[in-house]
């Protein structure tokens, strides 16, 4: 068990290494990446501010994984509710169709919807981006809901019934309530899905509507890194990091994530 | 009033339309707009040139997947490819099972962090852990500072652009696929079946190999079967990391679908990593289903 124990915690270093350097690389107080840094600052921390190209994409990035989070919740939410209460059969159909998106590589996906765009007038727009975040976080969202669903007591939506309020409120008032942790992380989970996707807004994003990961990848691939990159990078991982502990104490990450398989 | 003394009398058809018209937003969203396109690319994949506005339609042909059978180029990256997905899917269950395994026998804190440090590169952009990597390996970078200090290595090392940092880094990404199953797949296994079998007087390697292994083998093939295809599809990392030194066919599609503007070439290379993605795994599937079957006979 010790033995076991020192590859476990040698596996937690190497896994939080690549993350936690960015910190003292953005601290840096010149223009390049180095380590150590050169002397103490948090100057690339503030660069990020002055960086409206960089600003820009944060803002579209957000509003692009809110949206797709929320549509994605709102029509995947009936499904989890028909499916959960079909017969077996049906049952396994509809989850493969539901899921199918997961099983085509991205890159796949995103070459397949460049052209399809392109002929059907939506290449470069948002509202394909969108569109496309739609189809690849819709069966994460969906299996999270599923297994929120499946536990829900039946037995108060019949009370309810029973006691003569109608479905419209025994929707609201008695189903919502008991879903409110699944949608949240739900929510979480989508959001985060969708913010970090590179592979659809590198091909389908038009001139000048970079979303962040695209930001960045093109400064690490084409030019243009500053240590604003690394510091910016460490803020999200933050971010990353505190939505994950939270979900994880209120929910537990494998209960809603393991519907991966 | 005839519509009103219809309705109760089929309450199963009304069930049944009201279930349609529930799934229908996401039926007709994949519809639309995940089968519609790929059934567009299995087309455009025939075609032998770039569909312009004077030629909207070329004519269709088998050139382009002629054309990538019988180039040993193709063949090279196709191979690379399947390569880096198979060494990164064995190095990503070792590494994964003993961790999955540690995390069912531990709770509270200790918990959360270790599965805050696997589950990072999910919560974490793809970007950011790679930046992270490429920081570290830098040629004198912090990897090689730390063993220099220790006099292990002399001179400038030359770890980025070769295939084991490939393979390490998109390792570090799918590591958190593979534990998320396992944890869940050895959550599953009765403790009192693993009691029965210290009873029963079995070692800790007898009850590994005879009752572990077999209950979580599902776990691991499908794990298996997830980083397999997510590696073997992986351009961020070839060309970040290995800076296209090592050629890998996502590289080619990446290329063809973006700068080189030559989409039909592309879609053909798609469909063949698909097709090769699909085999592969269904084979692999099948033949451990009739390992395991046999397997779970014995436990019983």
């Amino acid at each position: 068990m010790l033995g076991l124990r020192i590859f476990v915690y040698i596996v937690v270093v190497l896994m939080l290494l690549p993350v936690l350097i960015t910190f003292p690389v953005a601290l840096t107080s010149v223009a390049r990446i180095s380590f150590p840094p050169v002397g103490l600052s948090g100057r690339w921390f503030m660069a990020i501010f002055s960086d409206t190209v960089l600003l820009d994409s944060i803002i579209r990035s957000f509003w692009l994984a809110t949206a797709a989070a929320i549509v994605a919740i709102t029509i995947a939410l009936p499904c989890a509710f028909v499916i959960h209460r079909s017969t077996s059969r049906a049952r396994e159909l509809l989850e493969t169709w539901i899921t199918g998106p997961r099983m085509i590589p991205q890159i796949v996906f995103a070459l397949a919807l460049l052209a399809y765009f392109e002929t059907i007038g939506l290449a470069e727009t948002f509202i394909g981006l969108v569109i496309s975040h739609l189809v690849i976080t819709i069966p994460f969202a969906f299996r999270t809901l599923l297994v929120s669903v499946s536990t829900m007591d039946k037995r108060l939506e019949w009370s309810s019934d029973v006691l003569g309020a109608t479905p419209a409120q025994t929707f609201w008032r008695v189903m919502v309530p008991q879903l409110k942790t699944g949608l949240i992380a739900a929510f979480i989970f989508t959001f985060i899905l969708s913010f970090n996707n590179v592979t659809l807004a590198l091909f389908l994003s038009g001139f000048g509507q970079r979303t962040l990961p695209v930001e960045m990848f093109q400064r690490m691939n084409v030019g243009g890194m500053t240590p604003a990159i690394p510091a910016l990078s460490f803020v999200l991982a933050l971010v990353g990091v505190v939505l994950f502990i939270v979900l994880d104490r209120t929910v537990g990450v494998y209960r809603f994530l393991a519907g991966r398989d | 009033m005839a519509d009103a003394a219809a309705r109760p009398r089929n309450p199963d058809r009304r069930r049944a339309l009201l279930s349609a018209l529930l799934l229908l937003p996401v039926c007709a969203l994949l519809l639309v707009f995940f089968l519609a396109p790929l059934i567009q690319l299995v087309n455009l994949s025939t075609f032998a040139q770039q569909p312009s506005a004077q030629n909207l339609k070329p004519p269709h042909s088998l050139a382009n997947y002629l054309n990538i059978l019988s180039d040993p180029f193709y063949l090279q990256i196709t191979a690379n490819a399947l390569l880096v997905g198979f060494w990164t899917t064995i190095a990503t269950l070792v590494i994964s099972y003993p961790v999955a395994y540690y995390i069912t026998k531990i709770s509270g804190w200790e918990r959360t962090l270790i599965s805050v440090a696997c589950l990072l590169p999910l919560f974490v952009n793809v970007i950011v852990s790679i930046l992270g990597w490429y920081i570290l390996l830098l040629p004198y970078g912090v990897i090689q500072q730390i063993l220099s200090s220790l006099g292990l290595v002399t001179g400038s090392l030359q770890w980025l652009r070769t295939m084991p940092a490939l393979v390490g880094v998109l390792t570090y990404e799918h590591i958190p696929f593979a534990v998320l199953i396992l944890v869940s797949s050895l959550q599953a296994i009765p403790q009192d079946k693993i009691n029965a079998a210290r009873l029963l007087g079995a070692g800790i390697p007898r009850i590994f190999f005879t009752l572990i292994l077999p209950l979580t083998m599902p776990g691991l093939v499908a794990s298996a079967i997830l980083v397999f295809s997510l590696s073997a599809s992986s351009y961020l990392v070839p060309i970040l990391i290995g800076a296209q030194r090592i050629k890998v066919l996502p590289l080619s599609i990446f290329s063809y679908g973006t700068e080189l503007q030559n989409w039909p070439l592309a879609a053909a290379l798609s469909i063949v990593l698909l097709i090769l993605v699909v085999a592969i795994t269904y084979l692999f599937a099948r033949t451990m289903n009739r390992i395991t079957r046999r397997g779970e006979w014995e436990m019983v």
